[in-house]
């Protein structure tokens, strides 16, 4: 019994887990393979945010169902609250929910169901942003806009100077359409000298304060469409934006400039509701979203950049310009600490609110 | 009601046909329990209004467990009750707003002749049967710094003012979307009111003014006071108005219940916030009721 036959079994043990994982690897098809007419007479309800995004997530969504056979039924926008209302009641008409960022951590295995990896091919989705109960829907941006004619020469470069308010004045427009901005509060407390290697719950506060500290003139947006027009009409002198809107104010002549460095990565991300009444068929809408072809449609139809690192959507340049996917774009993004948001959910939303509520 | 369903016996002494007796007869009781008539209604309300409130104001007891827990949230969480506050302050203002605007307006249109009094009332209809959304939306664009109004100002050689995201905004835009609410009541009363009083008062020596404070004002104040109170009850539950033409200094109380129940999941604590707003209104609406009623006995009196 020597140690090298230990060695042996060790290896022998490895490579049998090895060939078990691929085996269990075969079961998901590969994104976006659609099996002809597998989902005849059956109905999947598509729930997300309306508007050119679901548009776009439809049509990115055309093949499956022409192929597959399923009827494709749109509902939205998504509420969580409606959601919770439907498994509660043990009724759950959706079958797969687009929902932002946060959700389907913070409900995970109670509203959503932790995903079957096995059922899905995840291996070209960017690393880092497989949950356990979702995958990425897309990604897209904050994006910090100045106005041209404020800052002329001197523009903002980074967050330190979008709170640095006696180096640049001028109003700044925050999204406050939903939950609290992980990402901008860590910049705030970043701004403010602290750190967010190790942020406790205390260091919210510190951020909120610095966010405040911007002054009562600070715009807080509820709709993406909000935004656009505080863009196109010149009211705020730095915006927080989302890609989508930012091209489209852009493209509508907004003489705004976006700043690169440390734009905060954001994704909305795909579910499947606990109770949903055919998980397979769920599966195989998500495994064909997933596909190259479908993610490059649906970039070319939203601006939003695909979640599949082999999609090469054909855009013009304006639309190339608000990708995050690009390899210069991409080594410049900061990722909020998710885990430490999700677990601090309550209280951060809490605070964002009072924020919001000019308390 | 009762008394329309009166006539048919009243004209009992015109022969008729032995088997048609019966059909006044039923009607008759029918007219004896007119709240029969009301059945429909008040099916309707108990399953829209009465089952749901009955159920929010069980959770904001129950949820997550049995006990005050919500209600000790709300009053020591100094936000809550700092927008409690600006959430009447808000609504009042707009009432006064409304009233202010509404009151000309609706003595105007029974001022006018026929053809006139209708385009006054399509004015008001109008953006009415126009969105909510829409409206807001229009007042953006109107109000914002670079907007029109402020255009105008500053064309004019003065400095902009500082209208959107202010609760002047918030009150502007609000008034303009409830204003028909305050005009329609408004305008049914003083359609009632008999002119040839004023004209009494003025032939008796009343001044002018007088004569509108001492006669015409008093007759008209049952529809102001239910203007008001339609106005003031529909502000306290504003949401997208004070969303998109507000600030952080206006936000009202539904955007918190809103961000309670949709973004925290927490229906007990949006349910205290809701109980909370209601029983404030009814106990500021039990307080000024004697002081309508005695205006109203007031007003029927004269």
């Amino acid at each position: 019994m020597g140690s090298r036959s230990r060695l042996a079994g060790f290896v022998g043990a490895a490579a049998l887990a090895l060939l078990a994982a691929a085996a269990h690897a075969q079961n998901a098809p590969p994104a976006g393979t659609v099996v002809d007419g597998s989902l005849k007479g059956k109905t999947l309800t598509f729930v997300s945010y309306g508007g050119i995004y679901q548009d776009g997530q439809v049509a990115a969504l055309k093949e499956f169902v022409d192929k597959s056979g399923v009827k494709l039924l749109n509902d939205g926008p998504t509420e969580i609250a409606k959601l919770q209302a439907q498994v509660e009641s043990g009724n759950v008409t959706w079958d797969v929910v687009d929902t932002d960022d946060f959700p389907p951590f913070v409900h995970c295995g109670k509203l959503f169901q932790k995903l079957d990896l096995t059922k899905l091919d995840i291996s070209h989705i960017p690393p880092g942003q497989v949950g356990e109960c979702s995958v990425p829907a897309m990604n897209y941006r904050m994006v910090l806009m100045y106005k041209n004619d404020t800052y002329k020469d001197n523009p903002p470069k980074d967050w330190k100077d979008f709170f640095d308010t006696a180096k640049f004045p001028g109003t700044r427009a925050i999204d406050g359409s939903g939950s609290p901005l992980g990402g901008l509060i860590e910049q705030a407390i970043l701004a403010d000298g602290g750190k967010v290697d190790a942020m406790t719950p205390a260091d919210i506060d510190k951020g909120i304060a610095k966010i405040k500290a911007i002054g009562p003139d600070t715009i807080f947006w509820k709709t993406g469409a909000e935004s656009q027009q505080l863009a196109e009409s010149g009211e705020a002198d730095m915006i927080i934006m989302w890609t989508g809107r930012a091209m489209t104010a852009v493209k509508n002549g907004a003489a705004y400039t976006p700043v690169w460095k440390d734009w905060l990565v954001v994704m909305d991300q795909l579910t499947i509701p606990v109770g949903a009444k055919d998980t397979d068929a769920s599966y195989a809408l998500i495994n064909a979203y997933l596909g190259k072809k479908s993610q490059e449609i649906l970039t070319e139809q939203t601006s939003y950049s695909p979640i599949n690192n082999e999609a090469q959507p054909k855009v013009d340049a304006s639309v190339a310009a608000f990708l995050t996917n690009t390899p210069d774009h991409a080594k410049l993004g900061y990722q909020q600490n998710i885990k430490f948001w999700v677990a601090n959910f309550a209280a951060a939303s809490d605070k964002w609110t009072a924020l919001m509520a000019g308390n | 009601m009762s008394q329309t369903s009166h006539t048919p016996t009243a004209g009992g002494d015109h022969p008729r046909p032995p088997g048609a007796v019966r059909a006044p007869q039923r009607r008759l009781r029918l007219a004896a329990y007119p709240s029969l008539l009301a059945m429909p209604a008040l099916a309707l309300l108990i399953a829209a209004m009465g089952y749901p409130l009955l159920t929010v104001t069980l959770r904001s007891f129950s949820d997550p467990s049995w006990g005050l827990q919500n209600y000790v949230w709300f009053f020591s969480t100094p936000v809550n009750v700092t927008v409690l506050w600006r959430t009447f302050s808000i609504a009042a203002w707009v009432t006064i707003v409304c009233v202010i605007a509404a009151y000309p307006y609706a003595y105007l249109m029974t001022a006018v002749g026929p053809r006139l009094r209708l385009v006054l009332i399509l004015c008001v209809l109008v953006p009415f049967w126009v969105s909510g959304v829409v409206r807001t939306l229009a007042w953006v664009i109107l109000l914002q710094d670079s907007g029109i109004i402020n255009s105008v100002i500053r064309l004019l050689g003065f400095d902009g003012v500082k209208l959107i995201r202010t609760q002047t905004g918030v009150v502007i835009g609000m008034a303009q979307v409830l204003l028909p609410f305050m005009i329609l009541p408004l305008y049914s009363v003083m359609r009632g009111i008999d002119l040839r009083l004023v004209q009494a008062a003025r032939s008796l020596g009343a001044r002018p003014a007088r004569a509108f404070l001492q006669i015409y004002l008093p007759l008209s104040l049952p529809g102001v006071f239910a203007g008001a109170i339609i106005v003031f009850i529909l502000s306290l539950g504003f949401y997208i108005t004070p969303a998109l033409l507000g600030g952080p200094r206006s936000t009202m109380l539904s955007t918190l219940v809103q961000s309670q129940v949709l973004s925290l999941l927490n229906w007990g604590r949006g349910g205290a916030m809701g109980v909370v707003l209601l029983v404030a209104t009814f106990v500021l609406l039990a307080l000024a009721a004697p002081l309508m009623r005695q205006r109203h006995k007031q007003a029927s009196r004269s």
